[in-house]
């Protein structure tokens, strides 16, 4: 495997493995499954492997696979990746067995066809994440669309065909607008330097006056809020989470609402840079409501879903803040509370789709006291639960952290509003639990409950070690963003920076093809130049080194200290109960 | 001078005869009456055109549509079983909003006229030639494609209208299908 | 005549069609009840429909001498292209009548005939360059169509449709030839090129009386195009038409007209104004004017769509508001412009074919249109639930369907044009296709989320109907990955409009 069609493997293997599935008889459910969870495994590997072939500390983009695909409009197949997108391309792959191995039992009609569109919507994801070129981005934006309305909309709870059409309709308001300002900023580049592209490295140097600005920003903004969602845009996402089958849920709350976030570190933020800042107080504003809002919306739910689902909107208030702050601890938060929330939030959702399974109920009421009937249950929840509610030594701590450090160096009153959200989000959590698991067991059903199986452990397992891993030790991951923030930040700030971070990063892809009399002409010149010729940004962050501290035999000392802290914490809160 | 007056004053006539002719058909209660109107529409319509020194289209008008179309559609009239039942044959709806609409189309239409042509009488020689042989000409050179489409379009209709026409007759055996006109 | 030879094969599209149109009439007559008579009449009219477009490869370009015929229709690549289009959209027709039951066997004969007719009527719509010529087609076009819409005698819906669509038709070509009468008397000739240059002259002059008749003439001259491409105001006719006809004959009404009179409103305007259009002729900003029709237009066919239960009305406002989407591109009127509408109707005659084509099939099993007969399509026959899916999403313009393409062109052209006022006529066609696809997934969603009711079992597909079904859905698909060739072919056909 070459360097340059990894990333095609990482996104064409699931689609390809979805199409050969239409060619299996629909009543060969057992095969389906496994060709299924092995197609999402193998695709796992493919995306370890990306990881193992990038270049350490590089900022800029690598592995670039590039093929000229309609030349008369200026549409390149064009991906790669960096350290931003590396770790959400990661997390979904992660995700994908582990979405398979959730339906292994629950999904019983329909199957092939289920796992078709599984495979689908991963496969539009990935290519959403990996995609450099703004109309292949948006084909796999509006790829992912389909299969999730018919997730919901076939396999989802009672009122699943409100949920997928409110869902379809939210997502394509915002996308459409989104093609509009795209398709404006190609012409006004082409005005400017009278090159058709949608390279998105070359669309960053686009000169827009302030009113176009705002405009485009105004476009692609709504389009990643509704998405990620931005408070008063969020409502779509309760009922789809909660109809949504647990696949479905999962897939939703772990990695489609980042690809909003995503989409405006990666987008809206660089290609208008003085519009996003002067909509820094309005995102602010909302990030901080969307944090308190959620927080206290989730308190008062009695069906579990639905709690999990608006803590979603709370969590994802805390990414919103962190970009917002235009600073390196609020995107490299930002980033992490993406990569922790999906862990954590999919890892509640699979939970609660266990229980319900089991007694197809999912209101609070009806349960009570089930670390005595299920105890291994109930110790992974509250387990997952610290992790959610920002436990230090677990993943959701440092992201928050971050976040939270950033957001104080951009607006104090901001970043006092929404630590009030850190102590909502234990309040509601805890309280869920105490009511969920703790207490008496009064409900003689719950009972005869059987506790985790095999398979639901292993699944659940891969996403326990990566919460603790990414609490204990998050140097590696951090320092490994951090160069691509830079980037990113400079980008997102206005100013003549941007003009010289813009230059490297297009040397790193071959967007300057041609005019290459910068970094290695000589060499280089001939043929694209790849990935692994890109130069190191200064990586230089202050108050961010603060805060990771460099790895050693300490941090793994740390680890293993922490997660049996960690663990043995949840069982003893298991063995109180009882 | 007399010549041209007199083609005034028949011009007059004539547009007369015609606009009055097609108002009765629009008008009219009774489809018999509407048929017999359209006569006059006809005949002023030819004679307009011969004011106009168009002597073929004229006589082609005379021919085909009094002599051919008017004849076949008062057989068709005439030989409709209860045909003086059909008293509501052209119901009025929407009265006021619709002359609203004609007086605006009339009148824009008219202003149009006088603005860009102008009150220019048009006065036609007293021995115009013959505009058959030209007719004739273009015909056969410029217009040939026209010409022979129009044989493919008679085609189309001849055979559509024997298709509706053998349906009807067919099925209208039981009378089924009479009170068919849509409103 | 200068060079008999060349001047002939100008035509031969043509002539292959005439002679296509009498060896199906002498079979239907000869194989008179003979079992085969349709299929043999369908397979001869197919063959004659290949042959025309095969004929086009042979057309000489306008460059290659003088032709007789070159005064009354072009040879350019723009006519040719929309030629081939149309009796590609004709050829469809002729097979999804052989289909349906709607035609009844003994009347296919008829009814292919017509189509050839009206095929040829299309082809010369789309490649007139003169008045009389112009007139012609569209009447070769409209008088056929309003028979095959009457097709299904003794059901009062068709009938009805009939009628209406004759009523509203005669009072649009007449609006029409009232334009054009004032337009002869403005300029002396019918020639489109030379009106042009008329045109030209006339604008370069101070502003007369004859600016107003030029305004005049050229609004209702739009009144005649605006009805064949069903568009507001002139579009009441379509959905009671649409439902009314025989299905095969909607689906190919809802193409072939359309993409001709698409092709005559775009050289009309072109030709004679000049391209770009003239911002405003006589003090009338035509821009302007075919943007807000083309705002209209796509609002009130999708809005009307919104709430029917017959899908084949639904399909047919539908068709309304596509035909909104192609004016926007036409009322830019750039060269971009051109070639992005004529993207979007290859496209459209499959996916509009195609969902047409599953409309029939339904009914072909369960007797109705109604959204009802579409619950549980999914279990009752996945796969034509499939494919109709697939073409619901193309039409919305949802990728990877061909439609996104389509519309991602005509976005592309209006936003080039680089106008405030063309800026907020695509965020209204974008705002436009959120409304779309809200019925279109109403359908899917029948489809794929409600349970079949009692008794109503297993849709049985034919096996015609399955490949014809694959026939459409497989370049829907490929289309919106690939369009490359297409988009290329394109571009030389529309280099050549002269």
């Amino acid at each position: 495997m070459t360097q340059s069609t990894i990333l095609s493997l990482v996104v064409f293997l699931p689609l390809l493995a979805g199409l050969a599935l239409l060619l299996v008889p629909r009543q060969r459910v057992v095969f389906c499954r496994w060709w299924t969870l092995a197609a999402m495994t193998a695709g796992l590997v493919a995306s370890g492997a990306a990881l193992s072939m990038m270049q350490k500390g590089a900022a800029g983009m690598q592995l670039v696979h590039r093929v000229p695909w309609i030349p008369s409009m200026g549409i390149d197949y064009f991906l790669g990746v960096d350290g931003i997108s590396i770790y959400l391309v990661l997390l979904t792959s992660l995700l994908g067995p582990i979405v398979v191995l959730s339906a292994w039992r629950s999904i019983g009609e329909k199957v092939r066809e289920f796992h078709f569109l599984l495979l689908l919507l991963q496969a539009g994801i990935l290519g959403a994440f990996l995609s450099l070129d703004l109309f292949l981005f948006y084909m796999f934006w509006e790829l992912m669309l389909i299969p999730m309305y018919l997730l919901i909309g076939v396999w989802g709870g009672p009122r699943r065909v409100y949920a997928a059409i409110k869902f379809v309709l939210y997502t394509i308001v915002g996308s459409l607008l989104m093609l509009v300002a795209i398709l404006y900023l190609y012409f006004a580049h082409h005005a400017q330097t009278g090159m058709y592209t949608f390279d998105l490295l070359r669309l960053y140097g686009t000169e827009l006056t302030g009113p176009q600005q705002v405009w485009l920003f105004a476009a692609f903004a709504l389009a990643f809020a509704i998405k990620a969602p931005v408070f008063p845009l969020h409502t779509w996402l309760p009922d789809a989470h909660v109809e949504a089958p647990t696949a479905g849920s999962v897939v939703l709350a772990g990695v489609l609402l980042k690809l909003g976030t995503y989409g405006f570190l990666r987008f809206a933020l660089p290609l208008f840079p003085s519009a996003a800042h002067a909509a820094q107080p309005l995102f602010l504003v909302l990030a901080v409501i969307g944090i308190v809002y959620g927080a206290l919306v989730a308190m008062v739910q009695t069906d579990i879903k639905k709690l999990v689902a608006y803590s979603s909107v709370s969590h994802l208030g805390y990414c919103v803040l962190g970009l917002f702050a235009f600073n390196i601890s609020g995107f490299s938060g930002s980033l992490f509370q993406m990569i922790s929330h999906g862990l954590s939030t999919g890892a509640l959702f699979l939970l609660v789709g266990m229980i319900y399974d089991r007694r197809h109920t999912r209101e609070i009421a009806d349960f009570g006291g089930l670390a005595q009937a299920v105890p291994w249950f109930a110790a992974t929840f509250v387990f997952v639960t610290l992790s959610s509610i920002g436990l230090p030594g677990l993943n959701g701590f440092v992201g928050e952290f971050l976040v939270l450090v950033g957001a104080f160096g951009a607006n104090r009153i901001a970043a006092a509003a929404a630590t009030t959200g850190v102590v909502l989000g234990a309040v509601y959590m805890l309280w869920l639990v105490k009511r969920f698991l703790f207490g008496p067991l009064v409900h003689e059903e719950n009972r005869m409950m059987s506790d985790l199986n095999g398979r639901e452990v292993l699944l659940l397992l891969p996403i326990l070690l990566f919460i603790v891993y990414l609490g204990v030790h998050p140097g590696p991951f951090l320092r490994r963003m951090e160069p691509s923030l830079h980037a990113t930040l400079t980008l997102s700030t206005p100013g003549p920076g941007r003009v010289e971070t813009l230059r490297m990063l297009q040397l790193s892809t071959g967007s300057l093809r041609g005019s290459g009399t910068g970094w290695k002409a000589g060499a280089e010149g001939a043929t694209a130049p790849r990935g692994a010729s890109v130069p190191l940004l200064p990586a230089t962050a202050p108050e961010f080194t603060a805060v990771v501290p460099a790895p050693g035999v300490m941090d793994q000392v740390l680890t293993v200290t922490a997660s049996a802290f960690a663990v043995s914490a949840s069982a003893v809160g298991n063995g109180v109960a009882r | 001078m007399n010549g041209s007056i007199v083609q005034v004053v028949l011009f007059y006539l004539l547009a007369a005869l015609a606009l009055t002719g097609a108002c009765l058909v629009a008008f009219s209660r009774s489809i018999v009456h509407s048929a017999f109107a359209l006569l006059g529409t006809f005949v002023g319509v030819a004679g307009l055109y011969a004011l106009l020194a168009a002597d073929l289209v004229a006589i082609v008008q005379v021919m085909v549509y009094v002599g051919g179309v008017l004849i076949l559609i008062l057989f068709a009239v005439m030989l409709t079983a209860r045909v003086d039942e059909g008293k509501e044959s052209n119901p009025t709806v929407g009265k006021i909003p619709g002359l609203l609409a004609m007086l605006a189309m009339a009148g824009l239409l008219v202003v149009t006229a006088v603005k860009a042509f102008g009150p220019r009488t048009v006065i036609s020689e007293a021995n115009p030639p013959s505009t058959v042989s030209p007719i004739g000409n273009l015909l056969l050179s410029k217009y040939v494609l026209p010409f022979e489409a129009i044989s493919v379009l008679l085609l189309a209709v001849l055979l559509g209208a024997v298709t509706i026409a053998s349906g009807r007759m067919r099925k209208g055996a039981g009378g089924k299908q009479e009170g068919e006109a849509p409103r | 005549m200068t060079n008999m030879g060349a001047s002939l094969f100008a035509i031969l599209p043509e002539l292959v069609l005439t002679g296509a149109i009498l060896v199906v009439i002498l079979a239907d007559l000869l194989l008179k009840a003979r079992p085969g008579r349709p299929t043999a009449v369908a397979v001869l009219s197919c063959l004659g429909l290949v042959g025309s477009v095969a004929a086009i490869a042979a057309v000489p370009g306008p460059g290659a001498g003088t032709s007789a015929f070159g005064v009354m229709i072009a040879t350019d690549g723009f006519a040719l292209f929309f030629k081939g289009l149309v009796y590609f959209a004709a050829f469809f027709g002729v097979i999804l009548g052989l289909m349906s039951s709607e035609i009844r066997r003994e009347q296919y004969g008829e009814y292919a005939i017509l189509l050839l007719c009206l095929a040829m009527g299309m082809g010369l719509l789309a490649a007139a360059r003169n008045l009389l010529m112009l007139y012609l087609g569209l009447e070769m076009v409209s008088l056929p169509s309003y028979i095959l819409t009457g097709f299904r005698r003794g059901d009062r819906r068709s009938s009805e449709a009939a009628v209406k669509y004759v009523i509203i038709g005669a009072a649009s070509s007449g609006l029409m030839l009232y334009g054009f009468s004032l337009l002869y008397g403005l300029f002396g000739t019918l020639d489109l090129t030379r009106i042009g240059m008329g045109i030209t002259r006339l604008l370069a002059g101070p502003p007369t009386g004859e600016h107003l008749a030029l305004a005049v003439a050229t609004l209702l001259s739009l009144a005649g195009f605006a009805y064949k491409i069903a568009a507001v105001p002139f579009h009441m006719w379509c959905p009671d038409v649409y439902e009314g006809a025989p299905t095969p004959f909607t689906a190919f009404l809802s193409v072939g007209p359309k993409a001709a009179g698409m092709a005559a409103l775009l050289r009309f305007f072109l030709t004679a104004f000049g391209a770009p259009v003239a911002g405003a002729v006589g003090g009338f900003p035509w821009q302007v004017l075919l943007g807000i029709l083309a705002m209209v237009t796509m609002t009130v066919g999708n809005f009307a769509a919104l709430n029917q239960e017959n899908v084949k009305r639904m399909l047919a406002y539908s068709s309304i508001a596509h035909a909104g989407y192609m004016m926007m591109a036409v009322a830019v009127g750039s060269g971009d412009a051109v070639r992005s509408v004529m993207l979007y109707l290859p496209i459209y005659l499959l996916m509009n074919t195609g969902a047409f084509l599953a409309v029939m099939a339904v009914r072909e099993r369960t007797g109705s249109e109604l959204l009802t007969a579409y619950r549980g399509l999914g279990s009752r026959s996945p796969y034509l639930a499939i494919t109709l899916t697939v073409f619901l999403f193309s039409l919305t313009g949802i990728p990877p369907f061909a439609g996104f393409i389509g519309k991602f062109y005509l976005f592309a052209a209006v936003l080039k044009a680089g106008s405030p006022f063309f800026n907020v006529v695509a965020v209204v066609g974008v705002l436009n296709s959120v409304i779309a696809l809200y019925y279109y997934a109403r359908l899917v969603r029948t489809a794929f989320f409600e349970k079949a009711g009692e008794g109503e079992g297993a849709v049985a597909l034919t096996e015609p109907s399955r490949v014809m079904l694959t026939v459409l859905a497989v370049p829907t698909l490929i289309l919106g990955i690939y369009w490359g060739p297409l988009a290329s072919l394109i571009e030389r056909s529309a280099g050549m409009m002269r």
